[in-house]
């Protein structure tokens, strides 16, 4: 799975236009990243890359260059 | 061994979901008042060291996925070809607390009304037939009270526990002619496995803080709803069945 690839699922999950997240961003100041989208990210992640993401690990998260990284 | 006020001496009940947090309990509880235990569940491992670590002898296990209907019948007819008729059905077993709606697709709906509705009514069917069951027989269908309310990311879970209960209502009455009685126990926060990864996933939510609150006398340990339940399985609850009996610290009183 390519980035731009896994960037999509996430815009996806968080309800986003394609293309408007970037690795770099900071998940806190994304509006659209409420409780809901964390857990729908939680699901995708465990569909998609048949990994489980715990709550914990999930808060360390800080920018979406982290999802990324635990989506590899 | 105690016989107990309850008396389940000699007892052959089925649990389904043994090796979970609320199906160990239950199970220790049974064998520890006599209870023979024919447990049910994923993992193999996690079944011969159930068995191993219950009181008493003839405990036994069978591998199943409930989330496979159609491989259900062959495993109750297999117990009751070699254990003989029995006297309980506990359906223990449980997926799928937590999920957004816009990710709650339909195989997984499938799979979560297969593994908490769908396997409990198929266990129930091959368990009625003729000569599979003892008179008196009990069965206890483990709800939730997330089917009285609604709640977030709940869909798939609170539907298939709403489905049990509607069905524990016809079993009853079908039934009771055979003399059969059901019922559902309906826990509220139990501390189990289930509920530690809900917690850990939800805790931020204000429906996770709002629920916490209501359940006044606290979260249920495992032992309390297997206290409910053998209650039921046990001939002093003769006269209950078609019934859904809540053991949830208070929470739908709020
Ligand atoms: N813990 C709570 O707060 C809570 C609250 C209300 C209701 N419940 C219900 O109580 C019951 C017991 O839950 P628990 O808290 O002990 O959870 P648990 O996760 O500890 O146990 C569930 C068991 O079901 C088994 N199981 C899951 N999928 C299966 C499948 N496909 N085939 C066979 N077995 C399968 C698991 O292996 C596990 O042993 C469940 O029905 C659950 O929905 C739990």
């Amino acid at each position: 799975m390519t980035n731009e690839e896994k960037l999509h699922m996430i815009e996806d999950v968080l309800e986003l236009d394609e293309n408007t997240l970037t690795p770099e961003m900071v998940l806190a100041d994304i509006e659209e990243y409420d409780s809901m989208s964390k857990l729908s990210l939680i699901v995708m992640i465990d569909d998609e890359c048949h990994k489980k993401l715990t709550g914990e690990q999930l808060r360390e998260f800080v920018t979406v260059q982290d999802v990324l990284d635990f989506m590899e | 061994m105690e016989a107990g006020f309850l008396d389940l001496q000699g007892k052959k009940i089925v649990v389904a979901g043994a090796c979970g947090g609320m199906g160990k309990a239950l199970s220790a509880m049974l064998a520890q008042g006599g209870a023979q235990v024919i447990a049910l569940d994923l993992n193999e491992e996690a079944l011969v060291q159930l068995c191993q670590q219950l009181n008493g002898e003839g405990h036994c296990y069978r591998v199943c996925d409930f989330g496979h209907i159609e491989g259900i019948e062959p495993v109750i007819d297999d117990i009751i070809k070699q254990c003989g008729p029995v006297d309980g059905f506990v359906h223990c077993a449980g997926t799928g607390e937590v999920r957004p709606l816009k990710m709650s697709k339909y195989p997984y709906m499938v799979d979560v009304m297969n593994v908490n509705f769908f396997s409990f009514v198929e266990i129930v069917r091959c368990l009625t037939k003729r000569k599979a069951f003892n008179p008196g027989m009990s069965i206890v269908g483990v709800s939730s009270i997330g089917a009285f309310y609604g709640a977030p990311t709940k869909v798939a879970y609170t539907s298939s526990k709403a489905a049990m209960n509607a069905a524990v209502k016809c079993m009853a009455v079908e039934l009771g002619g055979k003399g059969i009685r059901v019922n559902a126990v309906a826990p509220g926060a139990t501390n189990t496995s289930m509920r530690r990864q809900y917690e850990s996933y939800a805790q931020d939510t204000d429906s996770y803080k709002i629920n916490a609150i209501r359940q006044f006398l606290g979260v249920c340990e495992p032992e309390d709803i297997a206290n409910s339940i053998a209650f039921l399985l046990s001939d002093k609850a003769r006269m209950i069945t078609g019934t859904c009996l809540t053991v949830d610290g208070g929470k739908m009183s709020t």
